[in-house]
């Protein structure tokens, strides 16, 4: 049984099906990327999983060990608290006054809140409360020093670098313990280097963790050396899947996304 | 002295110009705002003109906007020299033209200050920056002497020989405002939430109390906790609705929420005697001792039971500190709950609610908690001040009352505890100091007001202090 299983996903905003039944299935320790041209429905995609759009028709589970979760069925905060299904944004969103370890520290919420009794046993500084904070704060460094950020951990997020806050929106999506990672275009506006390394973390969670990560992309050399599975949206529509050598000699995808190779480079056009 | 004049002659002549172009937009405004004025004249109306006035007026912009442009181009010695003459003309006027003086004293001062300030700019600059390193590199040590120090004035506050009855009612209602604006705090500058209605909860808690020692003889003691409880639940009641809106939006709600209240309390005649308000409120009693001259029948007072003589402060100090008390563990309350979780999910939420909401936050329990928690401080200040009264009307719960609350939490400084108490302190304890002032009171607090929000636009003191700190980061990164 697949992690996630999206099943016939169809939305429709007024009259426009932004998404047209899709179908697709993710396995834990896979990249899944999505690709498409600008307006395909990737991103709603991702707002489907995550809570933000709720679905015109169409069913998404996550199998866990314990229990099956119709995503369809539950508000955005149940999916990322119960669900744990974690995201990034295409235009980042962290708490920009707070500091790095805080932004980090929000994200295991969850945990802290029922550590602190909700809220009673940390009024009075119990010493469960300061253990499972101690934890909490352990896990949050950890985490800082994965993304290479460890010693701008009491800085405001607004201080950091563009590409500095993308790792941080993937450590603090990464600190709610998710079981699938979705990351918005995570490479958009980096540097080849930066996008190298970031390329490196990516691999580096997936290999890690047993996590399965769903990735919206544009960068086709990102897309074609981690992911090991493709999928290609366009005007809403699946229009196919596969492994990244199977999609770039896909004709369909060609005309639609990628463009004729370039003869003389020999490579992708784009 | 000639040689230095001809040799800036042009910087003169731009200074002068400077002036003269003052005096032009001086005339056009004065002329119609003061210089003309109407009197009652036998049926009808006359005008009148104030020519000495508009005349001096003109004459102390010219000398004042003359010697700012010298102080700017470093003229140091003839601006002061200007500054002073404002100075002097405004301290000689001040008798027969008691404004015109004022501004020609306080302009006189600001000139010299400026052309003093402009000599030794790199100076002044460089010792502000040292000023700002050395508070940074104070260490927490200080800050904590600092706060027990004014804890300890605060305590021996009552028995300092400066302090009488009415100084000592002010600081009691200061720290009223205090609690307002700390409770206020959670809601607009933790949560994010804009909140114009927060004078409701100080009304129910005030209410709760009136009405509930009227019907059923319930004391203080009983009615503070009863009072927190019902403005908490007041505040859940109000965050429902709100709970979708943001922003402007929001902000009318609970406005409309503040005005719904005391509507209420108004028409609501055969419950709350409407206008009329409620008197004769029970004061706070010490163990079941009451600070009246004559007990009631089977009873004691304070002074009887410990054998001292009669004084009728003594209630007034008693109530100072139970303020004190409730604004101390306020303190302790806050500072603490900002450092949970829920404190760090209330700032989450102001910064991004959709960002919460992708990390498990539940958007509902976090307004929610705010909104009661907020609320809650809200009734504990109405209780305190219907202690201190002893009678309320609806009067006291309108409109200005929850913008003085939100200005001092705006002007303290969004998030921040000690600016909300210096706020509170310049907000309400300044008007009540300057009464002598009359009707250029409120003149005055507005023009406060402005020049501190241009002064610091954050706020007094908008520093935030993160809940959490990561030690040690360079032990982390080498032991890695």
């Amino acid at each position: 049984m697949a992690l996630l299983e999206v099943k016939g996903l169809s939305i429709n905003f007024g009259g426009l099906l932004a998404l047209d039944n899709i179908s697709f299935e993710i396995d834990k320790e896979q990249i899944t990327s999505i690709i498409g041209p600008n307006g395909a429905g990737k991103t709603t995609v991702f707002n489907c999983l995550t809570g933000f759009y709720s679905v015109s028709s169409g069913k998404i589970l996550v199998n866990l060990d314990e229990k099956t979760f119709h995503l369809e069925q539950m508000r955005g905060d149940q999916i990322a608290r119960d669900a744990r299904i974690a995201r990034t944004f295409q235009n980042i969103r962290l708490f920009s006054q707070m500091t790095l370890l805080e932004n980090l520290l929000v994200a295991q919420h969850k945990t802290l809140m029922r550590a602190s009794g909700w809220s009673l046993s940390g009024l009075l500084g119990l010493s469960s409360w300061k253990k499972a904070e101690a934890e909490a704060i352990q896990l949050a460094e950890e985490w800082l020093y994965k993304v290479a950020l460890i010693d701008r951990a009491n800085d405001v997020a607004e201080s950091l670098s563009y590409g500095e806050q993308r790792r941080l929106e993937i450590a603090r999506a990464m600190c709610t313990k998710p079981v699938v990672l979705c990351l918005d275009e995570p490479a958009a506006g980096l540097n080849p280097r930066e996008s190298a390394q970031l390329n490196c973390l990516i691999s580096e969670i997936k290999n890690e963790t047993s996590i399965g990560i769903i990735l919206i992309e544009h960068d086709m050399n990102v897309v074609m050396e981690i992911s090991d599975q493709v999928i290609v949206l366009n005007y809403g529509c699946k229009i196919a899947s596969g492994t990244p050598s199977e999609i770039k000699i896909n004709p369909r995808v060609i005309e639609a996304y990628l463009g004729e190779p370039d003869p003389e480079t020999g490579g992708l056009n784009k | 002295m000639s040689h230095l004049v001809s040799g800036t002659w042009h910087v003169h002549r731009s200074a002068i110009r400077d002036g003269l172009l003052s005096c032009l937009i001086t005339a056009v405004l004065l002329i119609p705002l003061t210089g003309i004025y109407t009197v009652q004249d036998g049926g009808g109306l006359a005008l009148k003109y104030r020519i000495w006035e508009l005349i001096l007026s003109i004459i102390f912009v010219f000398i004042g906007r003359f010697s700012l442009s010298l102080a700017e181009s470093g003229h140091q010695k003839l601006s002061i020299c200007g500054g002073l003459v404002l100075f002097l003309a405004g301290a000689v006027l001040s008798g027969s033209h008691v404004i015109i003086g004022v501004i020609g004293i306080l302009g006189g001062v600001l000139i010299v200050l400026r052309s003093l300030w402009g000599s030794q700019s790199r100076n002044f600059t460089g010792s502000l920056e040292r000023i700002k390193k050395l508070i940074q590199n104070t260490n927490k040590q200080w800050g904590l002497h600092l706060s027990l120090i004014m804890v300890l004035i605060a305590v021996i506050f009552p028995f300092l020989p400066l302090t009488d009855r009415w100084i000592l009612d002010l600081s009691i209602l200061v720290m009223t405002y205090i609690l307002l604006g700390w409770g206020l705090n959670i809601v607009v500058g933790l949560a994010g939430l804009l909140d114009l209605g927060y004078v409701a909860f100080y009304a129910v808690g005030a209410y709760s109390f009136a009405l509930l020692a009227y019907y059923y003889q319930l004391g203080f003691w009983i009615c503070l906790p009863l009072g927190a409880l019902l403005a908490a639940l007041f505040g859940i009641l109000l965050g429902f609705p709100v709970l979708r809106l943001r922003g402007d939006y929001l902000a009318i709600v609970t406005l409309g929420f503040g005005e719904m209240i005391r509507i209420i309390l108004i028409n609501w005649v055969s419950l709350t005697q409407g206008p009329n308000g409620i008197s004769g409120i029970p004061r706070p009693t010490f163990f079941g001792l009451e600070f009246k001259r004559r007990a009631a029948e089977g009873a004691e007072t304070f002074h009887q039971y410990f054998d001292l003589p009669y004084r009728p402060i003594d209630r007034v100090i008693f109530l100072f500190y139970i303020t004190l008390g409730l604004v101390l563990s306020a303190h302790f309350f806050i500072k603490r709950i900002r450092k949970l979780p829920i404190g760090r999910a209330w700032e989450a939420l102001r910064e991004d609610e959709v960002a919460c909401r992708s990390l498990g936050l539940n958007p509902t329990n976090i307004k929610l908690s705010a909104f009661a928690l907020g609320a809650m401080f809200g009734g504990v200040a109405g209780t305190l001040f219907a202690a201190r009264q002893g009678f309320i009307s609806p009067e006291s719960f309108t409109f200005i009352e929850s913008a003085i609350i939100l200005a001092v939490v705006v002007l303290g400084g969004m998030g921040s505890q000690a600016g909300v108490a210096l706020a509170a302190v310049l907000l309400i304890g300044l008007p009540e100091w300057f009464r002598e002032l009359e009707q250029y009171r409120m003149l005055c607090f507005g023009a406060l007001m402005v020049i501190v929000m241009t002064w610091k636009p954050k706020g007094l003191l908008s520093k935030r202090v993160p809940s959490v700190t990561l030690q040690n980061i360079q032990k982390t990164r080498t032991g890695g």
